[in-house]
């Protein structure tokens, strides 16, 4: 299918036998000797004002060996932005939600830890809450934060056109209101993280995050230590989806009561304590106006957005951002007005989650085009079709659609689900629905002002020449990047993929901004590709020089180096390395120039081969204020089309058949472009029919468990067929970009769509419970 | 006060001295640095510390240490033989049913015994057979897929 | 999750548990399978001081068939191998299915029949269907011993006839006369992993292949403290030829039994509703299954 050895193939995951082995470590699979255990105290009440900490008691508990509040730690304010940094390591002055930090405890073991916890005192004056992100914006309700009045965190104003003007100009305006409701990341591993400081004034971190470089810097600053004395490695990790996304409590309390004590501290959250945490998913409400003409053109779009942002701002500026400029496309609009707001409540704190600030904005868009089409009588697929961005347009809030197969993907759809012979044939009960959607492929600019690289790479070859050793900071997380730069560094520098040992997850191996925005294959791979192609051209001119041929004669692959196509003449080369690794089992045979005997060569001649990469995007976006938030090198998209059965005697749902289609331009592993366009399908329809964390009237997570927070299980998910379009993205290494975010965008509508389709009832509240489809279906019946 | 315990593990007989409130997930971890046994939610809600007990696929959090004395447990690092894979483990690297592989051994073992007892297991009893375990990565579709094609192998294996 | 500390008692026999139990009373616990009392034990909502533990006691974990007219389950017996078993699945259909629908393999491979009834919860899978069945409880202590019928067993939520004392150490269930059929509905969002917002067991009696209902049994779980029998529903069939017409008329009344709440799991609107609607699935389905009855072979 394609020229490449070892790109766009299926090859297994390099991490695979570690994993099926049980011999992959997790943080908490780490144990050091003199390791201390952690546990962090948290608030009770939602909202109180903090009269007095005691941990006395604490402190004489035999086996403990400190306690630290926020009189230890500082009250050096961090959080994701600098533009938004609200939150203390502990709380001093107030408590905002259920699970806010108090204090923190090292001891030697954890039973003595979580006594310790119940022997200190905190006296709590207790204020009034709010919960609600609508009663929040009230006049006279409870303030949150001082500096944030009305509980106003955060509010963006964005219009592109006159959009009042085109509404009025159009044949049709159709609203649409929806909301969602918080999620829960639901991961299997919960947070761990083991600190190490050193005699030399050294912080090392070993955490479950998808970012160890926005930790480094974040320990860094609450700590007061100098950022080159932090190292923060990376572990393989259990899972991330977003709330892995930013330096936690319980990073800084171990590093804080390592540095204390002197001794390795280890903790990890319990699975109530994850929900605690959260930074998962936002509350969103939406409410949208599309204008369109009769023949179905759409013209403009208006769009709000109310967010649930819970006691602190998380990377909730950017997600409030993102509900807005992630609307722009992929249809052609010619104006857009976006408003959003984001709410302090007494909760816990929002942040990023899988199709960041984008998930729900869009189920209420995909559905607003449906009801349209309806009215317009035209067929949904059609209605998009003929509004659809294709590679090159740019959407109306400047966004630069560098390749888009949006069209190829609806169509794959539409051919792969039998559409046309389903949409409008189903029996009652049974129904079909389709939706689209677009995401990022790495956001155009870091958390943080900056003119760093995104990410740098350094290829090291071995001695003998036999290992090319890929060094990156970028994180593993589950959804394959090291096998991805293994290829991409294989097949530059045309070897084989066994033959690439990538070391990842460690900021002393190089910068990279973490697995986040969907960014690590295009940005990363830019820079993997371009340390393997530096390698690779030190080898080559040390042929040259050496075999007195030119540079441009020379080839690598799979490999094997070639000079004009053939062999050439290397049989000093080779004579000599089997000289030197004399009794070695593998001494160099064949035809060809082995890329080893070549590599051995070019170090004998220079040292150690070191190639080094590195990339950032080129300024993005337009110049309005939050241009930057939506911006990305190269946008994915999929779309999807859902089968469902709807019992109609009790609203149970049954997702039947899913069938996507993703345009990831190239697939750099097609095995792992379908286990995210699966694992997507698989968070989107938990969404979209069961997930909700649930609150009683005092602020306490009502569900913190996987019992009571209900992700899909194996009896929950359907078949999925899985289409991959493959666009040429200009701007990814070997045309590739995103495929882990995109393909949840279409999710929820698309299933959403197929219930209304099966039922003639519109879901506009998630989730979509049986009770919630059968109450529906109920006053409907009775309306008539 | 400790309980000495004598039990069989991946075919060792270990005999050690356990708190009466250890788990058996904390003494494999713990005590016996098997940690390819994974700690998830603790309430048996996610199978992730799933281990084959006595030949039944259990929740390791939600048994005694004490309750295993006598008994016979493979974990996650007892399945591959003489350096080789299982099958079951070579058809999940194979197929791309890892992803995050934080459930994956809890996974593993739990099709395991399906496979002991239903070596021809359909589509609906694989499903079931992992409707515990839960993974957050993969859909299941490919975890599905490499259940399949190891059964075929484990089959095959046992027939020549 | 740390577990609190206890004692943990492993007893030989029978008797030597029940001794520990009457010596040591409210404070220890019985512990089998552990997937109910181990996680309420980590979240602090219980604090035994004595674990007594029922693996080495002999024959507690087995079911006999007795003799044609019954068979006795011992209180230690799983869910996973009462959903296995093919006397229990042909002849005491309820509790097969109930099993098998309780939560997932892992736990069905530890939780015992005898936990499921004791804890109490009123979404409980067994519960129902040892009700439908007219399951009679056998509870020991050190001196004597009684039989409680399930159906007069459950007081309210964890709360049962037994006393600190006491230990549930068999359920009998008399084989159900020819021409019986029996199903088990449960209500939850996940298809699995799933805690009743109603569920519904029944038995149902014919004449004949194509008679008449004589004996009908409904029992509910999650829509009341305890689970209860919709009696009323009961007498409304028993005498009448079974339709499906019969069977929604019968759900109707079985509503009137029922006092659910409404929790995060579901409203109390909602549950009635479904009781209606899952009450004539499972008279359908059990009638389907009375139809198909045949005798045991030898």
């Amino acid at each position: 299918m394609s020229d490449y050895q070892v790109l766009n193939t299926r090859a297994p995951r390099v991490d695979g036998p570690a994993k099926a082995t049980g011999q992959a470590k997790y943080t908490d699979d780490f144990k050091i000797p003199g390791m201390l255990y952690a546990s962090i105290l948290q608030s009770p009440v939602a909202h109180a004002r903090i009269l007095h900490i005691d941990a006395s008691k604490a402190r004489k508990l035999t086996g403990v060996k400190a306690v630290v509040t926020a009189r230890e730690a500082g009250l050096i304010k961090y959080g994701v932005s600098p533009a938004r940094y609200d939150e203390t390591l502990f709380a001093h002055d107030k408590v905002r939600y259920v699970g806010d930090e108090i204090a923190a405890v090292a001891a030697s073991d954890q039973d003595i830890a979580q006594e310790a916890l119940s022997l200190i005192k905190v006296d709590y004056e207790e204020l009034p809450a709010v919960f609600d992100m609508f009663e929040a914006m009230k006049e006279g309700a409870p303030q949150i934060h001082d500096e944030f009045p009305g509980n106003m965190n955060a509010e963006v104003h964005q219009e592109f056109g006159d959009t009042e003007a085109a509404l009025r100009s159009c044949d049709l305006v159709v609203d649409h209101t929806f909301i969602n409701k918080r999620q829960d990341a639901a991961f299997i591993e919960p947070h761990s993280c083991l600190a190490v400081f050193d005699h030399s004034g050294r912080l090392t971190l070993y955490t479950s995050t998808q970012v160890p470089h926005y930790v480094m810097r974040t320990v860094a600053m609450t700590l007061q230590i100098p950022v080159g004395n932090v190292r923060v490695i990376k572990p393989y990790v259990g899972g991330g989806f977003g709330p892995k996304c930013e330096a936690t409590p319980l990073e800084m309390s171990c590093g804080l009561l390592s540095k204390v004590t002197g001794q390795p501290v280890k903790m990890t959250y319990s699975r109530e304590q994850v929900f605690l945490h959260s930074r998962a998913r936002h509350q969103f409400y939406a409410e949208m106006s599309l204008g369109v003409m009769k023949d179905g053109t759409m013209v403009a779009l208006k769009n709000k957005a109310v967010l649930d942002g819970g006691a602190y701002t998380s990377f909730g500026i950017a997600t409030v951002y993102y509900s807005g400029s992630l609307l722009g496309g992929p249809y052609k609009l010619k104006t857009m007005k976006y408003d959003g707001y984001r709410v302090y409540t007494n909760k816990p704190a929002c942040g990023a989650q899988r199709g960041h600030g984008g998930v729900a904005h869009r189920a209420c868009f995909e559905q607003l085009i449906d009801m349209t089409a309806e009215k317009l009588g035209i067929d949904p697929i059609d209605m998009r079709l003929k509004n659809i961005m294709t590679t090159g347009d740019i959407t109306v809030n400047e966004l630069d659609m560098s390749s888009l197969g949006m069209k190829e993907c609806i169509e794959a759809i539409r051919s792969g689900s039998d559409w046309n012979n389903k949409k409008g044939k189903l029996p009652k009960g049974k129904g079909i629905g389709m939706a689209c959607g677009f995401f990022v492929s790495g956001a155009g600019y870091p958390i943080y002002r900056s003119d760093t690289y995104h990410s740098t790479v350094v290829i090291k070859l071995s001695e003998d020449g036999g290992v090319a050793n890929v060094m990156t900071g970028s994180a593993e997380i589950g959804q394959g990047s090291d096998t991805t730069m293994a290829m991409i560094a294989a097949e530059t520098l045309g070897i084989k993929l066994k033959d690439v040992q990538v070391h990842s997850g460690d900021t002393d191996y190089s910068v990279d901004l973490g697995a986040y925005s969907s960014r690590q294959t295009l940005m990363t791979g830019h820079a993997t590709k371009e340390a393997a192609e530096q390698v690779k051209s030190q080898i080559a001119s040390h042929l040259s020089e050496e075999l007195n041929v030119p540079v441009s004669s020379i080839t690598f692959a799979d490999g094997i180096v070639k000079f004009d196509g053939g062999p050439g003449n290397f049989e000093k080369l080779r004579s000599s390395y089997i000289k030197e690794h004399r009794g070695w089992m593998d001494p160099p045979t064949g035809e060809y120039l082995t890329f080893r005997e070549a590599a051995r060569m070019a170090y004998l001649k220079a040292g150690t081969i070191v190639g080094t990469g590195k990339y950032k995007p080129p300024r993005l976006g337009g110049s309005y204020k939050g241009a930057a938030v939506g911006t990305s090198p190269a946008y994915g998209c999929s779309a999807q089309i859902v089968e469902v059965t709807v019992d109609l005697e009790t609203g149970q749902i049954t997702i039947d058949r899913m069938t996507d289609a993703h345009d990831c331009g190239l697939a750099i592993n097609r095995t792992s472009v379908e286990g995210q366009m699966q694992g997507s399908l698989s968070m989107g329809l938990g969404e979209c029919l069961f997930e909700e964390v649930k609150f009683d009237s005092r602020g306490r997570v009502l569900n913190p468990s996987l019992g009571e927070y209900k992700i899909p299980t194996a009896l929950d998910m359907p078949k999925v067929k899985s289409i991959i379009v493959e666009s040429s993205e200009p701007n990814g290494p070997y045309g590739a970009k995103e495929v882990g975010e995109g393909a949840i965008m279409p999710t929820i509508p698309a299933i959403l769509n197929a219930i209304y389709d099966a039922t003639g009832v519109r879901v506009n509240e998630l989730p979509a419970t049986s009770e919630r489809l059968f109450m529906a279906l109920k006053d409907k019946s009775e309306a008539v | 006060m400790k309980r000495i315990i004598k039990l069989t593990i991946n075919g060792k007989t270990i005999e050690a001295a356990v708190s009466s409130n250890q788990t058996l997930l904390q003494f494999l971890r713990e005590d016996m640095d098997l940690t390819g046994t994974k700690h998830g939610c603790g309430l048996g809600d996610c199978g992730a510390c799933t281990v084959i007990l006595d030949g039944k696929a259990v929740n390791s959090c939600l048994v005694l240490a004490v309750q295993a004395d006598g008994s016979e447990i493979l974990t996650i690092e007892g399945l591959a033989e003489d350096g080789k894979l299982h099958p079951l483990q070579q058809a999940f690297v194979d197929k791309g049913a890892i992803q995050c592989g934080f459930c994956t051994p809890g996974m593993i073992l739990s099709a395991k015994a399906l496979l002991d007892e239903k070596p021809n297991p359909s589509e609906l009893e694989i499903r079931t057979a992992i409707s515990g375990n839960l993974c957050r990565c993969t859909g299941y579709q490919k975890i599905v897929e490499a259940i399949g094609e190891a059964a075929e192998v484990v089959r095959m294996r046992e027939e020549s | 999750m740390l577990l609190p500390k206890f004692d943990y008692h492993e007893p030989a026999t029978l008797e030597d548990a029940l001794r520990l139990l009457s010596e040591m009373g409210g404070n220890a616990r019985i512990v089998a399978g552990g997937t109910d009392l181990l996680v309420r034990m980590k979240l602090k909502v219980e604090k035994p001081s004595h674990l007594i533990s029922l693996r080495k006691i002999p024959r507690i974990n087995v079911i006999i068939q007795r003799e044609n007219h019954g068979v006795s389950i011992g209180a230690a017996v799983t869910a996973g191998e009462l959903s296995t078993n093919e006397l229990i699945m042909e002849r005491f259909t309820p509790i097969g299915l109930a099993a098998a629908r309780l939560g997932a393999p892992g736990i069905r491979n530890r939780a015992t029949i005898g936990g499921n009834l004791v804890n109490a919860r009123p979404a409980a899978d067994l519960s129902p269907a040892c009700m439908v069945l007219n399951a009679s409880l056998k509870l020991k202590r050190s001196k004597n011993e009684r039989e409680v019928p399930v159906n007069d067993f459950f007081r309210g939520p964890g709360e049962t006839l037994i006393e600190p004392n006491e230990m549930l150490v068999s359920i009998f269930v008399e084989t159900p006369p020819p021409w019986s059929g029996g199903a088990y509905i449960k209500l939850g969002s996940r298809k699995t992993l799933e805690i009743s917002m109603v569920n519904v067991a029944v038995l149902l009696t014919l004449q004949s292949q194509n008679g008449p209902i004589v004996d009908a049994k409904i029992a509910l779980g999650a829509v009341a403290p305890t689970p209860v029998r919709a009696f009323a529903a009961e007498e409304f069939l028993i005498g009448r030829q079974p339709s499906a017409k019969l069977f929604s008329e019968a759900g109707a009344i079985g509503v009137g039994m029922c006092e659910p709440i409404t929790d995060h799991r579901g409203t109390m609107e909602y549950r009635c509703l479904m009781i209606e609607t899952l009450t004539s699935r499972a008279l359908n389905q059990a009638y389907q299954d009375a139809m198909t009855w045949k005798p045991l072979p030898v």
